[in-house]
C-alpha cells in the first residue's frame, strides 16, 4: 500500500482526532490547495484543475459550510469515516467528493488508482505541498493499492459511508464486500448525458452568442474524451418546425463552428480513437439506429439517428455526435431514463426548461445546465445533496 | 503452379470488377452491411482504394453474414484479448474455396506434394477446449498441408529434443515443412538447433504470429532470417493473415523482407488522418482486400495493424510488397467508469 497523501499507518486504526463540520483547519488547508491549483502554470496545463481550484476557494467553502450548518431543527455533525473509491480515469473527481467530505469533518480514506496520471499527479503534488495542520495528515489519507479485496473489505467495515464511483460494474463489484450494519453506500453508477439545442433559439442568437455556446459545448464534450458521466453525447435539435432544411442548416453551422473551435484549441483525436469511432458508428448504422454517418475529420464524427428513442447510451468515442430531432423538449421526456444525468442546453427559455424538468418528474435527468457547465461539479450531484450525505443530524429538543 | 503472378495493373483490372460485384452481392444479402454503406455513402468505385472498407473489429460485435442460417456450414472464431471474438460464417462453397486457395498459396513455396511436417508447438493446444484459440486453429489449418506430423514441444511446452531428432533422422534428407508461431520458432527451435547442431537444411519454414514478442527481445525480421540461416534454415516464409479473411494469406517471398499478395488479394495502406491511400514508403493503416469472402462481407477490411508498401512489381513476385509494422494501440477513454475490478476478475 502506497500512501500518496497523509500519515502512513493503519488507516482503519481507531483515532482520537476530532474534526467539526467546517473545521477551520480543514478550511485553511483546502484554501491553500485552491491557491496552488489556481496558479497560472497549473491552470494553463490542466484547465480542469482551474475549475477545481475555483470550487475550493475560501468564499465558496464558506458558503458550503453555511449551507451545511443552516438547519435550526437539528445539530449537524460529521458522518464519521468515509471511504472513497473514485474512477481511475477522471482525474479530478476524487478531489471534489473528498473535499466536501473533509469540509464536513469526516475522516477520509481515498483509494487512488495506480493508473492515475496527469492531472491526478499534479493534484497529489499540490496536496503534499500545501501547509497543513498535523491533524489533516492523520485524518485524511489517499492510498494506492492493487485490486486487493482484503484491503477494500477492511476499509468497507471501517467506514460509515462508502462512496463508489466508476459505473455499474464497479458498484456491483464493491457491493459484494459488506459494510457494517449502520453504514451505507453512496453510489455513482453508469450515466449518460445529452445536449439539447433550440433551433429557433439558435436562429435568434447573434454570431457571438452562437460561438460562445459552441465553445462551451466543445469544452463539455472534449475535455474528458466525451466519456465522463456528464459529457454530452447525442445532440437533440429541438423545435425546428417539423425538421427539414432549417434544422439541417443549424446542425451544419453548429458542426462547422465546433470543428473550428476544436481546431483553435489544437485538440487532436488519434488514429486508434478514429477507428473506435468508426466501429461504433458503423454498429449504429448496422442496427438501423443511424441513417447517415459523416466523417469530415478524425476529430469530428456526426451521426444522424433514426429517432430520438434510438440515442445510444454507450460511449461512441471522443468527438462523436449523434443527432436527433424533436418538436419540443417535452417530446424528449419519454426517451429519458433513470440512467440519464445531465442535459446541457442552449437557446431555450427558462419556462421551457422548467416545464421539461417538471414533466421529467425526477424519473430521469439530475442536472439541466447551460452549454459549458456540463462538467462543472457541484455539491448537488447525481441527484444527491452531497453535504447532507456527508453529515449526520442530532435531534435536540429541550 | 503459383498464385503470385499478377502485376499490379493486371491485378486491379481483374479484381476490381469482381470486388465491385462483391460489394453489390453483400449489400443484397447482408442487411447490416447494406445499412452501413447506405448510411456512410459509397463513392463511385474506379480503383481499389475507392472500395468501402469495414473495420475488422466489427466482426466481433455484429453478426455479419451473406448467407441464410440454414446454409451456414462452419462458424470460425478468433480469440480476442478482451473476451471479444470474431465470428465468421462460411457456407460449403466458401469453406472449400478458402481451403483450396490457402493450399494453392502455400504450394507456391512447398511444391505440389504434401511434405513431412514438424510443428513447433505442443499438442496440448488442441486438447484444452477452453484455450483452443487462433493458435490451435492455425496449427490445425496448416496441418492439412503436411504429413507425418511431429510436435516439437511436449505437453508441458518443453522442447522434445528426441522427437525432433527422430523426425530429422526419418525425413531430414528430403524437403520437409516446419510450421510454428514466430516467437515459438525463435525461442525453441532456433536455440535448440544451434545448441545441438541440428541439420535443418532441407526444411521450409512457414511462420506467423506477429513480431511483438521478438521486437521486445530486439530481434528484427532480418535478424531472425540471418540467425536461422546460420543453422542451415534458409527457406523461410513469414505470412500475415486473419480469420476475418480466412483462406487469404500474404506470404513472404524467397528473398525475405516483404510480404506479397496472392492473385486474388491486394493491400491498401491508408493515412490514418485523411484515410486516403498512401504511396509506397509511407507507413499507415493496413487494409486487406480479397475476393474470397462470399459468405460474409469480409472482402475489404481495415485492420488495426500498421504497415508499409515497399514497392510495386519490383520484388520476388509481382504486385505490391509490404511489411506489417505493428499494432495500432487500442483507444482508451478517460471515462467515469472503470474504477475497480475485483482481484478475481
Amino acid at each position: 500500500m502506497r500512501f500518496r497523501f497523509g500519515v502512513e499507518g493503519d488507516p482503519v486504526a481507531p483515532s482520537e482526532d476530532r474534526l467539526t463540520v467546517g473545521d477551520p483547519r480543514v478550511v485553511d488547508f483546502l484554501a491553500g490547495l485552491a491557491r496552488k491549483l489556481l496558479a497560472p502554470a497549473v491552470a494553463r496545463r490542466h484547465p480542469e484543475l482551474g475549475s477545481l481550484g475555483y470550487f475550493l476557494r475560501p468564499a465558496e467553502l464558506k458558503r458550503s459550510v453555511a449551507r451545511m450548518t443552516a438547519r435550526q431543527d437539528a445539530l449537524v455533525f460529521p458522518r464519521g469515516n468515509v471511504f472513497h473509491l473514485p474512477p481511475a480515469n477522471v482525474d479530478t473527481i476524487f478531489v471534489y467528493s473528498w473535499a466536501i467530505s473533509a469540509l464536513a469533518g469526516n475522516h477520509n480514506v481515498v483509494r487512488i488508482s495506480s493508473r492515475s496520471a496527469g492531472a491526478a499527479e499534479v493534484i497529489l503534488d499540490a496536496l503534499n505541498a500545501t501547509d497543513a495542520d498535523p491533524v489533516i495528515g492523520r485524518t485524511q489519507r489517499m492510498i494506492t493499492y492493487g485490486h486487493d479485496d482484503a484491503v477494500t473489505g477492511a476499509l468497507s467495515r471501517w467506514c460509515d459511508l462508502r462512496v463508489v464511483w466508476g459505473g455499474d460494474r464497479a458498484v456491483d463489484t464493491i457491493r459484494k464486500l459488506p459494510l457494517r450494519p449502520s453504514a451505507r453506500d453512496l453510489t455513482f453508477p453508469d450515466r449518460t448525458s445529452w445536449a439539447v439545442l433550440s433551433v429557433p433559439g439558435w436562429r435568434a442568437a447573434d454570431p457571438a452568442a452562437r460561438r460562445t455556446a459552441v465553445v462551451g459545448f466543445a469544452n463539455d464534450a472534449y475535455w474528458f474524451d466525451q466519456a465522463a458521466c456528464s459529457s454530452p453525447r447525442t445532440v437533440f435539435l429541438v423545435g425546428g418546425a417539423g425538421g427539414g432544411t432549417d434544422t439541417a442548416a443549424v446542425r451544419a453551422e453548429f458542426l462547422d463552428l465546433l470543428l473550428d473551435v476544436v481546431d483553435q484549441r489544437g485538440w487532436t483525436v488519434d488514429p486508434a480513437m478514429a477507428v473506435e469511432k468508426r466501429v461504433n458508428a458503423y454498429e449504429l448504422a448496422a442496427t438501423g439506429a443511424a441513417t447517415a454517418l459523416d466523417f469530415p475529420d478524425n476529430r469530428l464524427t456526426a451521426v444522424t439517428l433514426a429517432g430520438a428513442e434510438r440515442a445510444p447510451r454507450r460511449w461512441i468515442g471522443a468527438g462523436a455526435f449523434p443527432f436527433a430531432e424533436a418538436d419540443s423538449l417535452l417530446d424528449l421526456v419519454p426517451a429519458m431514463t433513470r440512467q440519464d444525468q445531465t442535459v446541457s442546453h442552449f437557446g431555450f427559455t427558462p419556462a421551457e426548461l422548467r416545464a421539461f424538468a417538471v414533466e421529467l418528474g425526477g424519473r430521469g435527468v439530475d442536472r439541466i445546465v447551460p452549454f459549458g457547465s456540463a462538467l462543472t461539479f457541484g455539491a448537488l450531484w447525481d441527484g444527491y445533496d452531497l453535504p447532507a450525505e456527508f453529515t449526520r443530524l442530532t435531534t435536540l429538543q429541550s | 503452379m503459383s498464385v503470385f503472378t499478377l502485376s499490379q495493373s493486371d491485378r486491379e483490372k481483374q479484381l476490381l470488377p469482381q470486388l465491385v460485384d462483391l460489394v453489390a452481392h453483400h449489400r443484397r444479402h447482408c442487411a447490416p452491411y447494406d445499412r452501413i454503406l447506405a448510411a456512410s455513402g459509397v463513392p463511385s468505385i474506379s480503383e481499389m482504394s475507392d472500395l468501402p472498407w469495414l473495420p475488422v473489429r466489427l466482426f466481433k460485435t455484429l453478426e455479419l453474414k451473406s448467407i441464410p442460417d440454414d446454409e451456414v456450414f462452419k462458424v470460425l472464431t478468433s480469440s480476442g484479448t478482451t473476451g471479444e471474438v470474431s465470428r465468421i460464417y462460411l457456407d460449403k462453397a466458401a469453406a472449400a474455396t478458402q481451403t483450396r486457395q490457402l493450399g494453392a498459396t502455400l504450394q507456391t513455396v512447398l511444391g505440389p506434394r504434401r511434405l513431412p511436417m514438424l510443428i513447433v508447438d505442443t499438442k496440448s493446444i488442441l486438447k484444452d477446449r477452453r484455450s483452443f484459440s487462433a493458435r490451435g486453429a492455425g496449427v490445425l489449418g496448416m496441418a492439412t498441408f503436411g504429413r507425418d506430423h511431429v510436435w516439437a514441444l511436449d505437453d508441458d511446452g518443453a522442447v522434445d529434443l528426441d522427437g525432433i531428432r527422430g523426425f530429422l533422422a526419418k525425413h531430414g534428407d528430403q524437403p520437409f515443412l516446419i510450421f510454428g508461431f514466430t516467437y515459438l520458432v525463435w525461442l525453441h527451435l532456433y536455440e535448440i538447433a544451434r545448441e545441438h547442431g541440428l541439420d535443418l537444411g532441407n526444411g521450409i519454414l512457414i511462420h506467423s504470429g506477429g513480431w511483438k514478442k521478438l521486437v521486445d527481445q530486439a530481434v528484427s525480421p532480418e535478424e531472425f532470417r540471418n540467425r536461422l540461416a546460420a543453422v542451415g534454415l534458409t527457406r523461410i516464409h513469414n505470412f500475415y493473415g486473419m480469420v476475418e479473411q480466412i483462406g487469404t494469406i500474404f506470404l513472404e517471398g524467397p528473398a525475405g523482407g516483404s510480404l506479397y499478395c496472392p492473385d486474388f488479394a491486394d493491400v491498401v495502406v491508408r493515412d490514418p488522418e485523411t484515410w486516403a491511400e498512401l504511396p509506397p514508403g509511407k507507413p499507415g493503416l493496413l487494409e486487406v482486400v480479397s475476393t474470397l469472402p462470399t459468405s460474409y462481407p469480409g472482402h475489404v477490411l481495415l485492420t488495426e495493424d500498421l504497415g508499409v508498401v515497399h514497392g510495386v512489381d519490383d520484388g520476388d513476385w509481382p504486385g505490391k510488397r509490404f511489411s506489417v509494422l505493428g499494432r495500432l494501440p487500442r483507444a482508451e477513454a478517460r471515462g467515469c467508469s472503470d474504477t475497480y475490478r475485483s482481484a478475481e476478475a
